[in-house]
């Protein structure tokens, strides 16, 4: 009997021994790659989240302090007054300069709920771009909305329980400016059957108030164009050729 | 007894001065593979206090306990079930059993003495 608790005691230590090998290297392990839960994931993501916005604001700096520059050499060098002239009214159009002038301030408010799908009772993308298409429609020339200058290449799409607009998020209430005739384009909003009307059963409510000075910031993103080129089409001009 | 605590101890010594790691991936299964085998450890200390060791018993349940909690754990990834929570709470639930007898072994022994002196 002796004789066998001597092996036993003997095979356990081994194993124990290996076992703590194990768990040592495990150890190691958990601290070298840190917990690999989900919380810790969602914590790192957090942070990768909030640098990049940092990185963001920072190339948001860069740009405008380039377009500073920009506009320093243009008014330094003695260019023609038309080609001056035809550049700001270029501009001017893109909306990359900031707008003043009359017009029509909108605010868009959620509805209240009043049970059922709460997601009905709150503006949706397809509710301000309808507005929005309103306003260009009774000859607006500029618009905002939450101080986003709508441009040309302008995407309003829902993200959740927000509103993206140039890819910057905005939530409501919906502070939309528009310069231009504010007569008509109230006139177009609120006719019978129209946007305004199409809103109200869902509760959502759009003031409007006639503006003497507005001013509607420019568009602050990039104009670069990555895939498109201006001037001749190559493509065509080969074909020519051939 | 103290032997295997000694182990033990030396076993994590070498691996944490060892500064050995394996990849984050099998970190799961290696954490399920130590619960399984602390367990038969614990097992095997019962038995040798028992007096019904048998080591080729024992080797099987080390290593065999181990595979299976690491099969579980895999399949169970597949699966998209979280089959190691049975794991820990099974051998989680085996390791107290196991320690709760050894306990229960060491203090009847001291009784007995005290009995017989």
């Amino acid at each position: 009997m002796e004789h066998s608790k001597k092996y036993a005691s003997i095979a356990i230590t081994a194993i124990c021994v290996m076992l703590g090998i194990i768990i040592g290297v495990q150890l190691n392990t958990v601290k070298k790659n840190g917990l690999s839960t989900e919380q810790e994931r969602l914590s790192d993501l957090t942070q990768r989240l909030q640098s990049l916005e940092e990185e963001k604001s920072a190339l948001e700096d860069k740009i405008s302090e380039q377009e500073k520059q920009i506009q320093a050499y243009e008014e330094e060098e003695e260019t023609d007054e038309m080609l001056q002239q035809s550049l700001q009214e270029a501009r001017n159009f893109a909306g990359l300069t900031t707008a003043y002038g009359p017009g029509l301030m909108l605010t868009m408010t959620d509805g209240a709920i009043r049970g059922g799908d709460s997601n009905a009772y709150v503006i949706h993308a397809e509710d301000i771009l309808a507005v929005i298409n309103e306003l260009w429609s009774a000859g607006a020339e500029a618009i905002s909305i939450n101080g986003e200058r709508i441009v040309s290449t302008t995407a309003i799409t829902c993200a959740g329980s927000i509103i993206h607009v140039n890819d910057v998020r905005v939530a409501a209430p919906f502070e939309i400016l528009a310069i231009g005739d504010a007569a008509v384009m109230e006139s177009a909003l609120t006719f019978s059957g129209g946007v305004v009307d199409n809103l109200k059963p869902w509760g959502i409510q759009i003031e409007m108030k006639e503006q003497t000075a507005l001013e509607i910031p420019a568009y602050r993103g990039t104009t670069s164009w990555n895939v498109a080129s201006s001037g001749q089409n190559t493509n065509h001009s080969k074909e020519a050729e051939e | 007894m103290i032997a295997p605590v000694i182990g033990l101890c030396v076993g994590i010594f070498i691996g944490v001065f060892s500064q050995l790691t394996m990849p984050e991936a099998y970190s799961a299964y290696a954490a399920i593979g130590i619960l399984a085998c602390a367990d038969s450890v614990l097992g095997g200390l019962v038995a040798s206090m028992e007096n019904r060791f048998d080591w080729r018993q024992f080797l099987a349940g080390f290593f065999g306990n181990g595979a299976v909690a690491v099969l579980l754990v895999f399949f169970g990834n597949r699966l998209n079930i979280a089959l190691s929570t049975a794991a820990i709470v099974f051998y989680g639930s085996r390791i107290f059993n196991n320690f709760s007898r050894i306990r229960r072994f060491l203090l009847n022994k001291n009784e007995k003495k005290d009995m017989i002196e």
